[in-house]
């Protein structure tokens, strides 16, 4: 893995499973083709010559507009993926994400209140679930998603240890 | 009986502050240990809370009577005479019904203060029994509407860390016992008081401890309170809605203009008397309990914060206060949760409006060891500086396109205690996150950054006002930034261990007014006394 000018030096950083992409992928079928099959509905009135308004140029245009963005998350999708990443550390967790807006974050684990793992049904399907730190501020927006079921028990079982280990009120 | 509760109250002790076994209130009668030193709130407060509905019902049923009285007629009209009775009858019975239901709302609740942990059970039809630990404490209030401090009564509210409703509301007590209940609180929690022992459990109630001795800091006077009114952004878009309306009106050659203003006056009057109500008489103490602050002119509050429980503190100078030299300052604490309002906007104000010299003060109070051999040069760069003065580290210069004016100010400095992030060339702001209290920390970077090499980092804290973020810092400086305050606060918070406040101060001998008479003086022998 890449690491990049906002890292810290000398992480060793694991990546989560590449199936998560396939999560992403009907994350993103759900959301944008639907959507952009919602806006193309001007166009097939039009056609049918139901609607005189808009002209047909606007309404190839906008689903046209839609379907190149949608397009264009579509070909993110795998290397935003790639770069999450995740490093544990002897007092904290490191969590990486993104490629164009990157972010970096640390959480030490005697921060912790609690961890949540959510498991959604694709990424059951998968065998993955969905790791979330909660520390006492609602900023920490310390989202794990695509770790296999297994990996994130035993993260689980880490953290919640470690915090134990290392609480510090707040 | 006895032998069975008595077995579940270690476990109550041990366990999670909702799980109290239900049979602590149930089982009162063969439970003098637990249910020893439950008290009630004063009979008059459900009529001083519910006294708008009383008012309601007294005016739906009573309207035609009154009208009647007024207009000098007859008052039952002989037509009607059913009708009016059937309807004062009604009246009547929903007066009773509201009455019976505030007395049996005051019959069942009921709060106890006990090794430990404040209890408090309330409701007839759904109980509900709370238990919140003094050690948690993160602030605790006496506030005081208006018809509650004609009657002499206070509300207290028992602050912990979910940054939603108060942990535990005591509405309404006679002043003099909220203070008393506040003192034994603060002093249960800061250790001072070790909660009774196993021999005196039987008798012994909040055992009464003195209450903390106070000295004033600073407060502000009237006349620095309505000028800060007047030089605020509201009054800007006062005057400049003076001057449009003027050029309309006479550009129309009407004055209709006018009328429409009016609801806008009045709403503009609404704000500045809340500000007014809010900030009059603001005074600010410390005490070994923490930081007390004061203010209300007909609503009152008295807010104390134990030390260390400020989270992040922020404070901000607009450019028509630079003319004065005011500041404000805002602070989170993990009690007062993030909630817009103008009530919370005036709980999370640590200082309304104060001079320099006054932020220095509070700055003193929060922070009693600043960290730094030079703490008002460093403060003061902080505040007014440019440029890498007294230390700060800037935004690089490189990137001055994507910050024309904020380049030279952005900045940050870490003391041996706290972080300092410094922004805003004109709306200036500071921003200090003791080095124990950072949650966690994250480095963000988008495209445009990345071309100028620079860098966010934000600090994660406790809801509130203050969001801590350094923006535009160089890359490399923001980096390393993240991993030596990662290690600060680790450090910090192995300092720091213990909740019980007052054990540390003493140890530090950094108590910011040793003259008043010190708690640590007050001999915990004193207990027996009262007990």
């Amino acid at each position: 893995m890449p690491t990049t000018a906002i890292d810290p030096p000398g992480i060793e950083w694991q990546r989560v499973s590449p199936k998560y992409v396939t999560v992403c992928l009907v994350g993103w079928a759900a959301g944008n083709l639907l959507f952009t099959a919602l806006l193309s509905l001007p166009l097939v009135f039009v056609l049918l010559g139901w609607w005189e308004w808009p002209p047909l140029w606007l309404a190839i245009a906008v689903p046209a507009a839609m379907l190149v963005l949608a397009l264009w998350r579509l070909v993110l999708i795998p290397r935003q993926v790639r770069a999450i990443g995740y490093a544990e550390r002897d007092d904290d967790l490191l969590i990486r994400r993104g490629i164009f807006f990157q972010r970096t974050m640390v959480v030490p684990y005697g921060r912790m209140q609690y961890v949540d793992v959510a498991v959604g049904p694709v990424e059951r399907a998968l065998g993955l679930c969905t790791l979330k730190l909660h520390t006492a501020s609602p900023g920490t927006n310390a989202l794990l998603p695509g770790l296999p079921a297994a990996e994130g028990a035993r993260l689980r079982e880490q953290l919640t240890a470690r915090g134990e280990a290392r609480l510090a009120g707040l | 009986m006895p032998a069975s509760a008595n077995n579940s109250r270690p476990a109550a002790k041990r366990g999670w502050p909702a799980c109290e076994p239900v049979d602590a209130v149930n089982s009162s009668p063969e439970q003098p240990a637990v249910d020893a030193g439950w008290h009630r709130v004063h009979p008059a407060s459900p009529f001083v809370r519910g006294w708008v509905a009383l008012v309601a019902v007294v005016v739906f049923f009573g309207r035609d009577i009154f009208e009647r009285a007024l207009q000098g007629r007859e008052l039952i009209d002989h037509g009607l005479n059913g009708r009016v009775l059937w309807l004062l009858a009604g009246g009547a019975a929903v007066l009773l019904v509201t009455v019976a239901g505030f007395i049996l709302s005051w019959y069942f609740t009921r709060y106890q203060l006990s090794e430990g942990y404040v209890r408090v059970n309330s409701g007839f039809i759904f109980k509900q029994q709370r238990q919140a630990r003094l050690d948690r404490v993160q602030a605790i209030d006496i506030v005081q509407p208006l018809l509650a401090r004609i009657f002499g009564l206070a509300e207290l509210k028992f602050e912990v860390a979910d940054a939603g409703e108060s942990a535990v509301s005591l509405a309404y007590l006679p002043l003099g016992e909220a203070k008393q209940l506040r003192a034994t609180i603060l002093g249960r929690a800061a250790g001072i008081a070790p909660g009774p022992g196993p021999a005196s459990e039987t008798g012994t109630e909040a055992a009464p401890l003195p209450e903390a001795p106070e000295h004033v800091v600073l407060s502000v006077p009237h006349g620095r309170l309505v000028g800060s009114l007047l030089l605020s952004e509201q009054s800007l878009f006062v005057v400049l809605g003076a001057i449009a309306s003027v050029v309309v009106s006479v550009l129309t050659e009407s004055g209709a203009v006018m009328l429409y203003l009016i609801p806008a006056m009045l709403g503009l009057a609404a704000a500045y008397w809340k500000s007014f109500n809010k900030g009059f008489n603001f005074t600010s103490a410390i005490s070994p309990d923490g930081i007390r602050l004061r203010y209300g002119l007909l609503d009152t509050q008295a807010q104390t914060v134990p030390p260390g429980r400020i989270q992040a503190l922020k404070v901000s100078q607009s450019p028509l206060w630079r003319i004065f030299g005011w500041y404000r300052i805002q602070v989170n604490v993990a009690g007062y949760g993030g909630s817009a309002g103008n009530e919370n906007a005036a709980r999370t104000t640590l200082l309304p409006v104060g001079t320099l010299n006054d932020v220095m003060l509070a700055l003193s109070l929060v922070l009693p060891d600043p960290g730094t051999a030079d703490p008002v040069r460093v403060f003061t760069a902080a505040l007014n500086g440019l440029d890498s003065d007294a230390g700060f580290t800037i935004t690089p210069r490189r990137a001055r396109l994507i910050a024309p004016l904020g380049w030279r100010r952005n900045g940050f400095l870490a003391t041996g205690t706290a972080l300092l992030l410094r922004s805003g060339r004109w709306w200036r702001q500071l921003v200090l996150v003791p080095h124990q209290r950072t949650q966690s920390m994250a480095l963000s970077q988008g495209p445009l950054a990345r071309r100028f090499g620079v860098a966010d980092l934000v600090l994660h804290t406790t809801a509130g006002p203050v969001v801590p973020r350094l923006i535009q810092a160089d890359v490399d400086e923001a980096v390393a930034l993240f991993d030596q305050q990662a290690a600060r606060a680790r450090e910090a918070r192995k300092r720091q261990t213990s909740e019980q406040w007052l054990a540390e101060i003493s140890r530090a001998g950094s108590l910011p007014v040793p003259a008043t008479a010190p708690v640590n003086d007050t001999p915990p022998q004193e207990e027996p006394h009262h007990g």
